[in-house]
C-alpha cells in the first residue's frame, strides 16, 4: 500500500509548482507497467488524500504506457503492457528493460472564473 | 458571480519519485565517498533477514554496520548490536517500506568514520511489494526468499524480483520437510531477470553462508 505514501507525494508536487494548495478539476498522471504501482489502489488513495489536503475532489486521469524491451536472445526491440510479455518474435524472457517504471504527474487542470 | 468558465492547465511534469531519488543519489555520494558498499535486502515478514544479518555479523564483525526497518519495535537492532555490530533503527509507525529520506536520516546518527566499516546492510520492512519501488541508495539490492514461503513466489512479485541483483534462498536446512524446488525458483527469477546471481543457505546452520560473505566482501575489496 506504498500508493497511499505516493498520493502524498503527487500532492506534494503539485503543490510545491501551484505556490499553495488549490482546488483542482483534473489531475494528470503516467504509470508504466513496471512500476510496481497498481493504479486502482493509487486512484483510491489519492482521491481521499486530494479531498484531505485541500486539492478538492479532482478527476485522475491515468496514462498507462507500454514498456520498451530488447531481447536478449534475437535482439528484437518491442513493447509490452504487462511483466509477462515475452518476446513476439522468438518468445524469450531474457530481456532488458529500456523503459517502464515511470511514474509522472504530467499536469493539472484548475477551474478558472468560478469566483 | 462569473458563469464564464474556464479551465486551466499548469504543467507539472515531474516524476514523482524524484525527490526519494535525490536522497537517494545523496546517500550514494556520501557512503561511496566513506568507500562503504550497501546492501539493500528485501523480504517477506520472517523470511529471516535478520537472521542473516546476524549470521554476516558473526562472519564480518566491525567490519559491518546495520540499519534496521521496521513499523514498529527496536527488537532487531538490539539483535544486531548482541551480534557485534553498530546497529540503527528506523521505524516507521505504519509505513510499508523504507525511503531513501528515512535512510539519510539514519545515517546522521551513525558512526560512519571507523576505517574498518567497510559493508552497511539496510534491512527494509518485511513486505515483497513496496519497498521493490524505491531507491535507498545501495549499491546492490537483494532479494530474499525462504522455503517455507513456497516456491511459486517469483512471479507473483515480478517488481521486486525483476529489480534485485542478488537472489538469497533461505532456511535450506528445512528442505527434507517441505517441497520445494529450488530449480523453479532460480528459473522462474532468470526468466524475469537473466543476471541475477543466486545463493542458497541457511543463516541458521550457516551452511552457504561462506559462499554469500566471500562474494559480498569480494564486492567491497574490488
Amino acid at each position: 500500500m506504498h500508493e497511499l505514501s505516493l498520493a502524498k507525494d503527487m500532492t506534494r508536487i503539485i503543490g510545491k509548482v501551484l505556490g499553495g494548495c488549490k482546488p483542482l478539476d483534473t489531475v494528470n498522471i503516467t504509470i508504466g507497467p513496471l512500476s510496481g504501482i497498481s493504479p486502482e489502489s493509487l486512484r483510491f488513495c489519492f482521491t481521499e488524500v486530494a479531498k484531505m489536503e485541500g486539492f478538492g475532489e479532482p478527476r485522475l486521469v491515468i496514462t498507462e504506457t507500454e514498456a520498451k524491451l530488447i531481447c536478449l536472445d534475437c535482439d528484437a526491440e518491442y513493447q509490452a503492457k504487462e511483466f509477462y510479455q515475452g518476446c513476439p518474435l522468438c518468445g524469450s524472457f531474457n530481456r532488458r528493460i529500456l523503459s517502464g517504471r515511470e511514474f509522472t504527474v504530467d499536469s493539472v487542470e484548475i477551474m478558472e472564473g468560478t469566483d | 458571480m462569473c458563469d464564464d468558465i474556464t479551465k486551466q492547465t499548469v504543467n507539472i511534469l515531474t516524476p514523482v519519485m524524484n525527490k526519494n531519488d535525490r536522497f537517494a543519489a545523496s546517500n550514494r555520494e556520501l557512503l561511496n565517498g566513506k568507500i562503504i558498499y550497501t546492501l539493500n535486502l528485501i523480504s517477506s515478514p520472517g523470511a529471516g533477514k535478520t537472521t542473516l544479518l546476524e549470521s554476516m555479523a558473526r562472519f564480518f564483525g566491525s567490519k559491518m554496520a546495520v540499519i534496521e526497518g521496521d513499523v514498529q519495535t527496536d527488537r532487531d537492532a538490539e539483535r544486531i548490536r548482541k551480534a557485534g555490530c553498530q546497529a540503527w533503527q528506523i521505524e516507521t509507525g505504519g509505513s510499508c517500506h523504507l525511503d531513501a529520506e528515512a535512510v539519510n536520516h539514519a545515517l546522521g546518527h551513525m558512526d560512519l568514520e571507523s576505517d574498518e566499516l567497510a559493508l552497511l546492510c539496510i534491512e527494509n520492512v518485511g513486505n515483497l511489494i513496496c519497498p521493490s519501488s524505491y531507491d535507498l541508495g545501495e549499491n546492490l539490492k537483494v532479494g530474499l526468499l525462504s522455503l517455507p514461503e513456497g516456491d511459486d513466489k517469483i512471479l507473483k512479485y515480478p517488481s521486486l524480483f525483476s529489480r534485485i541483483s542478488v537472489l538469497v534462498i533461505n532456511k535450506m536446512d528445512l528442505l527434507p520437510h517441505i517441497d520445494f524446488d529450488v530449480n523453479r525458483v532460480i528459473d522462474e527469477c532468470r526468466s524475469l531477470n537473466p543476471e541475477v546471481l543466486v545463493f542458497t543457505v541457511s543463516a541458521k546452520t550457516g551452511e552457504g553462508m561462506e559462499e554469500f560473505c566471500d562474494f559480498l566482501e569480494n564486492q567491497f575489496s574490488d
